[in-house]
């Protein structure tokens, strides 16, 4: 058993893969429930428009295939991005990281290092709401990984500029917008859906003047709640289609899992705008927006990895900021990986010198089976005998792991010891977290 | 004098022309020179040219690409402070240039020089006429920037296009505003002509050919005009039509000028 870590990313598969992938917040329990019932024994699944990833405490058999297995009965026998079909087809897009390797990746992650806009705040939020979603499955070492890797994210924010700028997703969508309209200010926006995403960029627009003047949801409260926050008006999605021909700018970012927006709803209305631009900016995955819907004329169309790739421009300033992003998460690895190695150290300890001990008792009473003749005082003094020989010979042992653990060496030297004295590997500790140690 | 005016021309030129080169180097792959840099070249070049115009007679081929390259220039200037950028420079730079050029080419030496008391009503005419000529080559060149960026738009692309030209709304009213004013402008100054022919030349000296391009020239612009102001067409429409209002008047032009060649003559 260890850590690993295994999905997709923005760096190995296109959009129309990810949102395959993409799981929702319902989606989370039963995914993780089919990990867990192939031996894995914590889990916490990282799904946001960027990545699909699976945390888990388990042996690469069949845990780890289980998983490869679920991603890969969400592919089509044909996927768009030209890659392969089933189980397959993931290992076209997926990757796996084990151990040292898995944490230090999660850290990266939630730093912002591992983002396709480099050093966004967002996905600080997502792992901690992944964590939050999986707490039921997520097991004591990985409630200390996820925990550990928000407070790396707020270090590496506070202490490097990494996060400074507005090279986000949602500033991108002002900025492209900006590029159509010029001053937004007295713009009108209509927003489709009610989930953080769409809220952050409506905030981003108000605040370059934009009046958001509706807001549609499938559950009209969460419309509502929303909509009052941004002085809008909230209606059913039915209701919105008419208004594509009066609003400006349309943000779509519901949770739908195919596009709501099509050219059978809205290419008649759209039609009638006499020429006036309008501007769709579709930031949910899987995407709102049916593709056909950017071919009417005066209409711009810009999905996630657009926005994404316009914020990207955003980032050079930020790349100097790496190095010193990258030297926090060395160190916070480092003091992960001493934990983790801590925690096998203790019952592999007690485990090794109670076996020693068993075996100098044996020897012991066979000994003074032959020495018949002793007094007991003698006997006494051959026991205290056995007894300080053992301590002798397992004092520096027991320092050398104590200290190889408290630097983050642990992991070799007990894979070691195990091996050499027969001892038993599933009792927490890298390499074998079955129990997993103590609770964060 | 007339060395006086070559001297001024070619300084006039050779700030243009850094200008140009500084514009256009990050079409190339080079950094982007300092706004301060790329306003102070062109408005140096247009100081220096406008002393060296207000020497000129303003008779002949030379001395009008003269004066239109200085319409230009300033034009681009009071434009870019509309736009808050340098993007109609990557067209009104190299051009400019290139009229100078041109200009120096064909000649700058006085022609005919008009009699003193005719001298306000020409004048009028030529500033006027190069004016509207210098407005619907800007209408032209806001309409291209728009096209092009609408396209990058259109297809998702954000490089250079994307991030150095002006939004979509102020590329039309940029476009508009030219048109608008260019077009009676250039009508004026045809009508001074007319009028400067009748009154002091003994009547007009032109040919039929130039008649009827003219005025369908004058057709072609006046439908972009009334297309945009009566019709209220506006984006790409809008842009294609101010286009092929300025390319009538080139293409006429150019062809007219094949057809009479000389340069002691604007057309």
């Amino acid at each position: 058993m260890g850590i690993k870590v295994l999905g997709v990313n923005h760096r190995t598969a296109p959009l129309d893969v990810r949102e395959r992938f993409a799981h929702g917040a319902h989606e989370v329990p039963a995914a993780l429930a089919r990990v867990m019932a192939a031996g894995a024994t914590g889990g916490v699944l990282l799904s946001t428009c960027n990545r699909t990833e699976f945390y888990l405490i388990a042996d690469d058999e069949p845990a780890v295939e289980t998983v490869w297995a679920l991603l890969g009965e969400r592919l089509p026998s044909s996927p768009p991005g030209g890659g392969g079909s089933g189980v397959g087809g993931v290992h076209d897009y997926g990757y796996i990281a084990r151990d040292r390797e898995a944490v230090r990746h999660l850290y990266r992650v939630s730093s912002g290092l591992d983002s396709m806009i480099l050093g966004e705040s967002q996905i600080q939020g997502q792992v901690r709401d992944a964590w939050e979603a999986s707490r039921a499955q997520a097991g004591p070492v990985l409630h200390r990984l996820f925990q550990t890797a928000l407070h790396v994210g707020s270090r590496v924010r506070t202490e490097t500029a990494l996060g400074m700028g507005t090279a986000s997703a949602a500033s991108a969508a002002v900025a492209v917008a900006g590029k159509i309209f010029g001053d937004l200010a007295g713009r009108s926006a209509l927003i489709l859906g009610a989930g953080d995403m769409a809220e952050l960029a409506a905030t981003c627009l108000t605040d370059e003047g934009v009046q958001v003047t509706l807001v549609a949801n499938r559950t009209q409260e969460r419309a509502r709640a929303i909509a009052e926050r941004l002085g809008a008006r909230a209606l059913s999605l039915e209701e919105a289609w008419p208004h594509f021909a009066t609003t400006d700018i349309a943000l779509c970012s519901t949770a739908a899992p195919h596009a709501v927006v099509t050219w059978e709803r809205v290419g008649q209305t759209i039609a009638g705008r006499r020429g006036r631009p309008l501007c769709i900016l579709d930031l949910a995955v899987p995407r709102d927006v049916d593709p056909a819907v950017a071919q009417l004329e005066n209409v711009f169309l810009y999905d996630v990895d657009d926005l994404q790739t316009v914020a990207a421009q955003a980032t050079a300033r930020r790349r100097d900021e790496i190095p010193a992003a990258e030297r926090i998460v060395e160190e916070e690895t480092d003091l992960f990986w001493a934990w983790y190695g801590g925690l096998g150290v203790v019952p592999a300890i007690k485990e090794f010198r109670s076996r020693m001990d068993q075996l100098r008792a044996g020897e012991l009473e066979r000994a003074l089976r032959q020495l018949g003749h002793l007094t007991p005082e003698d006997r006494a003094r051959v026991e205290h005998l056995s007894q300080a020989l053992l301590n002798k010979f397992l004092h520096q042992p027991t320092l050398a792991l104590k200290q190889a653990a408290e630097e983050g060496r642990g992991y070799g030297l007990l894979e070691a010891m195990r091996r050499l004295f027969g001892l038993g590997g599933d009792e927490g500790g890298p390499g074998g977290p079955g129990g997993e140690g103590p609770s964060a | 004098m007339c060395a006086v005016i070559l001297t001024l021309h070619f300084i006039a030129l050779a700030l243009y022309g850094l200008a140009t080169a500084l514009t256009l180097a990050p079409f190339v792959g080079l950094p982007s020179a300092p706004r301060a840099i790329t306003v102070a070249l062109p408005s140096a070049g247009a100081a220096v040219h406008v002393v060296a115009v207000s020497q000129l007679t303003l008779v002949g081929l030379g001395p009008a690409l003269s004066m239109l390259a200085l319409c230009l220039v300033l034009l681009q200037l009071a434009s870019e402070r509309l736009l808050r950028g340098s993007a109609v420079a990557f067209f009104t730079s190299p051009l400019a240039t290139g009229l100078v050029g041109l200009a120096l080419l064909s000649g700058l030496a006085p022609g005919a020089e008009p009699s003193a008391g005719r001298n306000a009503w020409f004048i009028l005419h030529v500033a006027l006429s190069v004016l509207g000529l210098a407005l619907l080559a800007l209408a032209f060149i806001a309409a291209a920037l728009y096209l092009l960026q609408f396209r990058e738009l259109k297809a998702r692309r954000f490089g250079q296009v994307f991030q150095l030209f002006p939004p979509l709304e102020r590329l039309d009213r940029l476009n508009r505003f030219a048109l608008v004013a260019g077009f009676p402008a250039l009508t004026l100054g045809v009508l001074l002509a007319l009028g400067y022919a009748a009154r002091f030349a003994g009547g007009l000296h032109v040919g039929k050919a130039q008649i009827v391009w003219g005025v369908f020239t004058w057709v072609v612009l006046g439908w972009a005009v009334w297309v945009r102001v009566v019709r209220h067409w506006a984006g790409r429409r809008a842009a294609f039509a101010s286009i092929a209002g300025f390319s009538a008047v080139l293409l006429v032009y150019v062809a007219l000028k094949l057809a009479e060649p000389g340069a002691e003559r604007f057309l």
